[in-house]
């Protein structure tokens, strides 16, 4: 298995899908439609962070499992 | 390739659930009293209602088809698209349900008629009327492939019958049955799913004489067990052609442009009740249906790798789900989960005809009728139009069925019809500079140069990202990316060269404003204390005024003012809020731990006598 097999898909999805999250986050804090001193935008602020993330994470580790196995 | 499929018993199996389901649909039906009932459920039902729902509407039968198909060729890699969702989930939650939610805007292309024009209105129409209309014949396609094998009925008259039957339910009930009938169906057809994973590692354990879950992973290769495709090989399955086709084109035009999901999200009871069912869906629910979907040709794979010879080795691409579902389940169970299927194409169908009527109503009925119609006549029209919806589907079924596989037919489509309404309602949302002109320009310029990109598939090859070009079949799903760039240059272009709108015609309806759209949906200062949610009983009286009349000390419990915006329902919450109604607070009285309500909220609520309330302030 090379790299355009590997992590190159991993890269370009999190980097081109991240740079499209990172637009929408700006937006919407910019624009005061997420306003992050209200406790329930904030928590929903957490909830968005932690969705990029897990969805990178389960990925990740697929790749991992798969590279090492036979 | 031929192959016998199907027993008696697996016959009965399939027409009983057809039964059930068309019964339970045709209940609902009293729920709906109009047609803001009919197509959106009358803005009341909880988040998990929602949620399940929308499992139901985003795995039609040609998930389960189509990503066993590629997950038999493929492996895990088929999983790819359900799982690049969440980039958008920002925008979509606080830029596009807000605006959707709280301008009341009853369908896409009537945002399109506020924000640009009237012109642009009847084009967004044509546009979406033709993505759904062809999306409902995918699905016909797809469960007829299935069901003739079964039944050994022509193709075409199984797609026939199952028009007729799904129109049976939906004629009576819209939205709220599309709801229910989708919240059971969602259980069953993740239910059938995960009992065939259980049953081909079962098969594969036995076959192999190793444990399930074992036999089935070491059966894998591991390029099968790579969770993303090779960046741009082969070009019907590569990961950078699918990225654009699917988790841009694709997720924005599911998110913002499928009406079947805004009418879902438009039934919530509240803003934040849609957010939590996005949310719950993205991040839990799709990892568990792209399991649902694919597992088929996973364990598909893993038998041919295991015991060459089991499965036909002329397997066509379409048939991979039937054949290793009926490999792995005995008569009854195989029954069982070809009714799934049929699950997953009703509520997918359902959802999109029901759409479609809206769009029908809304934006060309209601708009060139040069008199008033009754809410009667808009109901039976909308009756009529389903009808009609479904025998369009039906004519185009043939052209879908021209296709290799249902996977590239969906990509194909995608890929085509999305761009330009992606691009149009994005600009739209969060850019304000972006003009009318601009807009028509995208639709019309954008689509003629993407007709010229089918046409001279060397204009794609700069987004082409190295795949490789086939011959007399251009570039499949990087044709996305082209699109999306044709239709978002020209529009910048006309933007740049035309007169921006002015604020006043902008007022709530781009993200800029999203902070203030509660003010105008509510129409006074909005009240955001945080008070209680009260039980209570209710008791009739003869107003026709729309408001509700609580007592002094459960106001001031609930935080509330008379103006102000209240939410009650029938107190078992397993009902996820079929029986609410919205109101306003009236002038309070002196009996605690009751609200007077009239008639039109009784109705409309179908309250019980006796049994109690709960009441929440909602802004």
């Amino acid at each position: 298995m090379d790299f355009t097999q590997t992590w190159l898909p991993f890269l370009y999805l999190y980097g081109v899908g991240g740079l499209a999250f990172i637009f929408g986050m700006l937006i919407i804090i910019k624009s005061r439609a997420l306003r992050l001193t209200y406790a329930l935008h904030s928590k929903w602020a957490r909830v968005l962070i932690f969705g990029f993330i897990f969805y990178a994470s389960i990925h990740a580790l697929f790749i991992f499992i798969a590279v090492g196995s036979k | 390739m031929n192959f016998e499929v199907g027993t008696q018993l697996d016959k009965i199996v399939i027409l009983l659930y057809f039964t059930l389901v068309m019964g339970f649909g045709a209940y609902f039906g009293k729920y709906s009293k109009n047609t803001t009932d009919y197509f959106f459920g009358g803005r009341r039902f909880a988040w998990w209602l929602i949620t399940i729902s929308i499992v139901a509407t985003g795995v039609g039968s040609h998930s389960f088809v189509k990503y066993s198909t590629k997950a038999y060729q493929y492996g895990l890699s088929s999983t790819m698209t359900y799982m690049n969702d969440w980039f958008f989930m920002p925008l979509f939650m606080f830029g596009w349900l807000p605006i959707i939610y709280y301008t009341k805007v009853k369908s896409i292309p009537e945002y399109f008629e506020r924000r640009f024009n009237t012109k642009a209105r009847y084009l967004a129409t044509l546009m979406i009327l033709l993505y759904m209309i062809g999306y409902i014949a995918i699905q016909f396609l797809t469960l007829a492939t299935a069901l003739y094998r079964i039944y050994g009925i022509p193709l075409m008259l199984t797609v026939v019958l199952i028009a007729i039957a799904t129109t049976i339910y939906m004629h009576f009930g819209g939205q709220t049955s599309v709801i229910f009938t989708d919240l059971i169906q969602g259980f069953i057809l993740i239910f059938a799913g995960l009992l065939l994973f259980f049953l081909g590692v079962q098969f594969l354990g036995n076959q192999t004489g190793l444990s399930g879950l074992n036999a089935f992973w070491t059966n894998l290769t591991p390029l099968q067990k790579l969770p993303l495709a090779h960046f741009n090989h082969p070009p019907d399955f590569n990961f950078v052609g699918i990225f654009w086709q699917d988790g841009i084109a694709g997720s924005v035009g599911f998110l913002f442009l499928n009406q079947g999901l805004i009418m879902r999200f438009m039934a919530a009871k509240s803003v934040n009740e849609g957010r939590k069912a996005a949310a719950i869906n993205v991040l839990c629910v799709l990892p568990i249906s792209a399991i649902v979907v694919s597992n088929a040709g996973w364990i598909g794979r893993a038998i041919a790798n295991a015991v060459p010879g089991v499965l036909p080795l002329d397997l066509a691409a379409n048939d991979v789900f039937v054949a290793v579902t009926n490999i792995v389940a005995s008569p009854g169970v195989f029954g069982f989960i070809i009714a799934a299927l049929c699950a997953a194409l009703m509520s997918t169908a359902d959802t999109l005809v029901n759409a479609s009527s809206a769009v029908i109503v809304n934006d060309i009925y209601e708009p060139l009728s040069k008199k008033e119609k009754s809410e009667k006549q808009k109901l039976e029209f909308a009756r009529l139009t389903s009808i009609g919806v479904k025998v369009i589907a039906v004519i185009l079924v043939p052209f879908f069925n021209s296709f290799d596989s249902i996977y590239e037919a969906h990509g194909w489509f995608h890929s085509t019809f999305t761009p330009p309404l992606v691009v149009g309602v994005f600009l739209g949302i969060f850019w304000k500079r972006f003009t009318t002109p601009a807009v028509i320009a995208t639709f019309l310029g954008g689509a003629f140069l993407m007709v010229l990109g089918q046409i001279y598939p060397e204009l794609i090859r700069p987004f082409s990202h190295g795949i490789e070009l086939r011959p007399g079949r251009g570039y499949s799903y990087i044709g996305a990316l082209y699109n999306i760039f044709v239709c978002a240059g020209v529009g910048v272009i006309v933007t740049l060269f035309t007169k921006p709108e002015s604020e006043k015609k902008l007022n709530g309806l781009t993200i800029f404003d999203v902070h203030k759209l509660k003010e105008i949906f509510k129409g006074s200062a909005i009240n955001e204390e945080i008070g209680e949610k009260l039980v209570i009983n209710w008791k009739l009286d003869d107003s026709n005024s729309d408001i509700l009349r609580f007592s002094k000390k459960d106001m001031n419990m609930m935080k509330a003012n008379p103006g102000d915006l209240v939410y009650i329902q029938d107190s078992r919450w397993w009902l996820g809020g079929l029986k609410s109604a919205h109101s306003i607070f009236g002038k309070p009285h002196n009996e605690d731990g009751i609200v007077y309500l009239n008639q039109s909220h009784l109705d409309h609520g179908q309250f019980v006598e006796g049994l109690s309330l709960k009441a929440e302030k909602e802004m």
